[in-house]
């Protein structure tokens, strides 16, 4: 964890470049949807308001740094430089290590980033509709939901990651999932904007559980039964996640030929 | 001249044997793409499921500027991709010190290392979307709006290089500018949808400063209604050869402070 945390003050300049081109994507998204929402005339978009969205699209870029996990370009580059070994000869568990690693930067990255974002987010919306609406009970639900999530994201991202055992073009591989991602999870279009068959296949993918869930949550859009099935619905990924990157890895590890040395 | 393009057509047919070896590699590649490029369509239809028309503009006008805006992309992804990697890792691992060895230009040699066939997929997906809408939507075609848009595309895609060149100059001087690249980079995202829905300061600012406008937007919007050529063509072709005039003497300035990293 410590290194991880080291490791992000290094490359503190590549977080804040992320940071901030997270940021400029929000803008656009935000302009955007104010010129659908002034096009259509009504300020209310199946249960969404223009406040809303724009809550929606903050939350979403807070959530998507707290639940990033690189672990995917780590892997990838270890299997292809045979640097794997090395972790394979070390007596820790292999995905723990890049887990341990992954907790101590998000650890940072939530002082110094979501910390700041949420007090923003939540001036704006304070002078937005009127009042402070700020939910305590709802922020610490959103942050068991997030760590759900972020462990769900990690499994994700290690399961892509092995596919470098079989394919070279992690580069290609790396946009197709994050568009894929950046789609299915709802972080480009809130989910209850889809074709209502769509909306409840992808309610039940892994992928909303990685940011739609838990912004959900924080907004208030579900109640207390909702809150537990959603958050219920996390977890069973989070394991059937688990169990499916151990059987890639037991399945590849055995392919795996290290050249050189 | 003649031997540059000699060596290119050597670089080049050197990477189309390397896509050939591991076509796989490739495939992944422009699958990637296309499927990145289908799913900011999908946005786009399912905003218009909604609306009639977003800031006057109709499903097909907007697709047909999404469409435009990918093809000065995709050709400068397809030629300069290197460029990434100069602020990424090329000069952080002191490799930058092979280019310099060379009898041949250094930025002319990292551009012409690679070719990225991995564009494809933006191109496809760009010329398809025009033809298309093309139908449907009312375009301006005259013997000189031909003639403007086979001309404006280089310039529109020498846009993105300078801004490529420029930020990622910035490595002879702190080693590693692949953030800053990516930073400025991703504003292209403002060039797919009319300019008139940002506020004032961010519509100059990706006109004037990031002018990633002039790489969809504008040109595009000549050729949807004819209006303006001078602003939205004309303002193309100077601001290019501006921005290509500064990044050129940050890359210079930049060679010219570069010490290599060493191991």
């Amino acid at each position: 964890m410590k290194a991880g945390i080291q490791s992000l003050i290094a490359y503190r300049m590549n977080f804040l470049g992320f940071a901030i081109g997270g940021l400029i994507y929000c803008f656009v998204m935000y302009y955007l949807w104010k010129a659908v929402f002034s096009s259509s005339g009504s300020d209310n978009f199946m249960g969404f308001s223009m406040v809303d969205m724009t809550l929606y699209l903050f939350l979403s870029n807070v959530t998507s740094q707290l639940t990033f996990s690189s672990v995917c370009d780590d892997v990838g580059e270890e299997i292809r430089h045979g640097d794997i070994a090395m972790r394979l000869l070390k007596p820790v568990n292999t995905d723990l290590s890049y887990l341990a690693n992954e907790i101590g930067g998000n650890y940072l990255k939530f002082i110094v980033s979501t910390i700041p974002m949420i007090i923003g987010i939540e001036i704006y919306r304070t002078l937005a509709v009127g009042n402070f609406m700020f939910n305590i009970g709802n922020f610490a639900l959103y942050l068991v939901s997030v760590i759900l999530a972020y462990l769900i994201s990690f499994r994700v991202n290690l399961c892509f990651g092995f596919m470098a055992f079989y394919v070279k073009n992690l580069w290609g591989m790396n946009i197709l999932k994050n568009s894929i991602i950046n789609f299915l999870s709802g972080m480009l279009i809130p989910l209850v904007f889809m074709p209502e068959f769509l909306r409840k296949i992808l309610e039940y993918m892994p992928f909303s559980s990685m940011s739609y869930t838990p912004v959900m949550i924080y907004m208030g859009k579900y109640d207390t039964t909702e809150i537990i099935f959603r958050i219920a619905v996390q977890a069973v990924w989070a394991i059937l996640l688990y169990a499916l990157s151990k059987l890639i890895w037991f399945h590849a590890v055995k392919r795996l030929t290290v050249q050189g040395g | 001249m003649h031997r540059l393009f000699k060596i290119y057509r050597i670089l080049v047919a050197q990477n189309l044997k390397r896509v050939m070896e591991y076509k796989a590699d490739f495939l992944t590649g422009a699958v990637s793409f296309l499927i990145d490029q289908a799913i900011g369509i999908a946005f786009i239809f399912i905003i218009f499921s909604q609306i009639p028309q977003l800031a006057g503009f109709t499903f097909e006008q907007i697709v047909f500027i999404y469409g435009f805006s990918q093809i000065p992309k995709g050709l400068d992804h397809l030629l300069t991709d290197n460029l990434w990697c100069v602020g990424y890792f090329i000069v952080k691992k002191g490799d930058f010190d092979k280019y310099l060895t060379r009898p041949i230009n250094p930025l002319f040699h990292v551009i012409a290392e690679t070719f990225q066939v991995d564009a494809v997929g933006e191109l496809v997906v760009g010329i398809a979307l025009m033809i298309y809408v093309s139908g449907s939507v009312n375009l301006y075609i005259t013997p000189l709006s031909v003639i403007l848009f086979i001309l404006v595309i280089p310039f529109s895609m020498l846009i993105y290089t300078a801004i490529k060149i420029a930020t990622g100059a910035f490595a002879f001087w702190i080693k590693s500018s692949g953030f800053i690249i990516q930073m400025v980079y991703g504003m292209n995202e403002f060039a797919k949808y009319p300019t008139t829905i940002y506020s004032p300061f961010i519509r100059n600012f990706v006109t004037y400063i990031i002018p990633f406008a002039f790489t969809g937007y504008y040109p595009a919007l000549y050729f949807l209604t004819g209006q303006n050529p001078l602003f939205n063509i004309g303002g193309t072709v100077i601001i290019s050869v501006i921005f290509m005039s500064i990044a050129l003497l940050i890359w210079h300035k930049g060679l010219s402070a570069y010490e290599s990293a060493g191991s």
